[in-house]
């Protein structure tokens, strides 16, 4: 469910663009530092997105190195290194990467997801001990999240993706808790992690439909065990009204924020690069057809 | 269920001892051993049943009744103070949901940014009560906010250069036929 929080990069200027660029190779960075060369496969959009938002609160001055890395050798990139938001995002990465496999392997078994988080659990052992309570919490919300998707009786999707929102609103606040600003803080991360899993249920629901794996809007919408393409046009309007809505809420949210940079990155993120993706998805298969 | 005193036949501020009274009396009459043989048995009994279900309420609750539109009433001025997990809890204790309920429900959904249980109660409060003009308005109102969300977004925001030019050219056209000129060479 990871990499639905990007810019809509035709909206960016060029320096926000190399921005965003650095903070995602810094983020990278951050986790080989933290861990090691491997679990830099499992980097993704979201968390640069949650460094991002989080640097945004704080008034430091970035610091900038150009260097090269593995994976570019030829080519040198810009990082942004010593940043604790990055750091923190690193570890937020990793444990999320591990569970999402945990939880693949609880779906389908999938022999790649095991081999894969055998190797990456060894890795874990490196989360220092004030993050311990962090991850606690977010493994708390995703069993709680797991078994609300066994149980089968759940009225709506508010509560079905209620734990989802809740784990991106304590990820935002046991960085960053200030008083003042907590409950804002609070929806913020609500709506946007309602937003992300419910995105991600419906980006995925042919595959999910087809494979007969579950799928949350599938879970509690479709009363009637209605084929793909009949069961997305009845849905359809219903899943643009709510993911709009939290989209809006979002957005209204971060104008209420003491943010010190970032905020045109932020701006375009919630105005214009949530509803992009939404675009993307639900256009996807009309351009298919 | 029916409004338990008119039931019983007591008034609102009537004492625990009133209203046992009024149910032994009620009780006695109604008492099914007395309808054997005659024709009035069923409606007797049906009678019986509201008594005892009149007076169980009573005795459980203490003797408090609220009424289903009292408690709506109520519900409102919750939800208008901002007291919300208590108008749901009001909500949640009726057992008849009629369009009302469904639109209140709905507004209580979307203060809590529950916004897929918001949408589900206003199209059933729709559905129950097309006509009802402040239960669509709640859900217009929603809609319109996300449009004037979405709008920047859609909105193209490069004013090409031909625009200018057929802007230009309309205003020539406008002076000139004013008896004025704007671009003199054309």
């Amino acid at each position: 469910m990871f990499g639905y929080v990007i810019p809509c990069k035709m909206e960016l200027k060029i320096k926000d663009y190399e921005k965003v660029k650095a903070y995602y190779c810094g983020l990278c960075r951050a986790i080989k530092y933290n861990f090691g060369n491997m679990p830099r496969i499992t980097i993704n959009y979201d968390m640069t997105f949650l460094a991002i938002f989080l640097d945004a609160l704080d008034s430091h001055k970035n610091e900038y190195i150009h260097s090269n890395c593995i994976l570019h050798p030829f080519k040198k990139r810009n990082f942004i290194v010593n940043n604790s938001p990055l750091e923190y995002a690193s570890f937020i990465n990793v444990i999320l990467a591990y569970h999402k496999l945990l939880d693949d392997i609880d779906d389908d078994n999938s022999f790649k997801s095991k081999i894969f988080s055998i190797l990456l659990k060894g890795y874990l052992k490196k989360i220092p001990t004030q993050y311990i309570k962090t991850k606690d919490h977010i493994v708390k919300k995703l069993e709680k999240l797991y078994s609300l998707e066994k149980s089968g009786n759940v009225e709506n999707l508010d509560e079905l993706s209620h734990p989802f929102g809740e784990l991106t609103a304590h990820s935002i606040l046991d960085y960053y808790n200030d008083e003042k600003y907590q409950e804002n803080l609070y929806y913020l991360g609500y709506n946007l992690g309602k937003w992300i899993y419910i995105m991600d249920a419906f980006d995925d629901l042919e595959k999910d439909l087809n494979h007969n794996k579950f799928n949350g809007i599938n879970a509690v919408l479709n009363k009637d065990n209605l084929p793909y393409n009949e069961f997305r046009e009845s849905v359809k309007s219903r899943i643009n009204f709510i993911l709009t809505s939290y989209a809006r809420e979002c957005s209204e949210i971060l104008n209420s924020l003491p943010i010190e940079k970032n905020d045109e990155i932020l701006y375009n993120i919630f105005n214009y690069g949530l509803l992009e993706k939404m675009d993307f998805v639900f256009k996807k298969e009309e351009s298919t057809k | 269920m029916k409004d338990p005193y008119e039931v019983l036949g007591v008034n609102r501020n009537a004492s625990q001892e009133e209203i046992k009274k009024a149910y032994r009396k009620l009780a006695s009459e109604y008492h099914p051993d007395k309808y054997i043989d005659n024709p009035l048995r069923n409606l007797a009994e049906e009678k019986m049943r509201e008594i005892n279900e009149a007076y169980e309420y009573l005795m459980k609750n203490n003797g408090k009744y609220v009424s289903e539109e009292e408690l709506l009433y109520n519900v409102r001025i919750d939800i208008q103070q901002g007291n919300f997990s208590e108008a749901e809890r009001k909500l949640n204790s009726i057992n008849n949901r009629s369009a009302e309920w469904f639109f209140l429900m709905g507004i209580i959904n979307q203060r809590k940014g529950w916004y897929d249980g918001a949408y589900d109660c206003f199209q059933k409060a729709h559905s129950m009560d097309p006509g009802n003009r402040e239960y669509n308005q709640a859900f217009n109102s929603l809609n319109r906010r996300n449009d004037n969300y979405r709008e920047p977004y859609g909105k193209d925001k490069d004013h090409d250069l031909c625009q200018i030019c057929t802007t230009l050219y309309c205003l020539d056209c406008l002076c000139e036929s004013m008896g004025g000129d704007f671009i003199p060479c054309c």
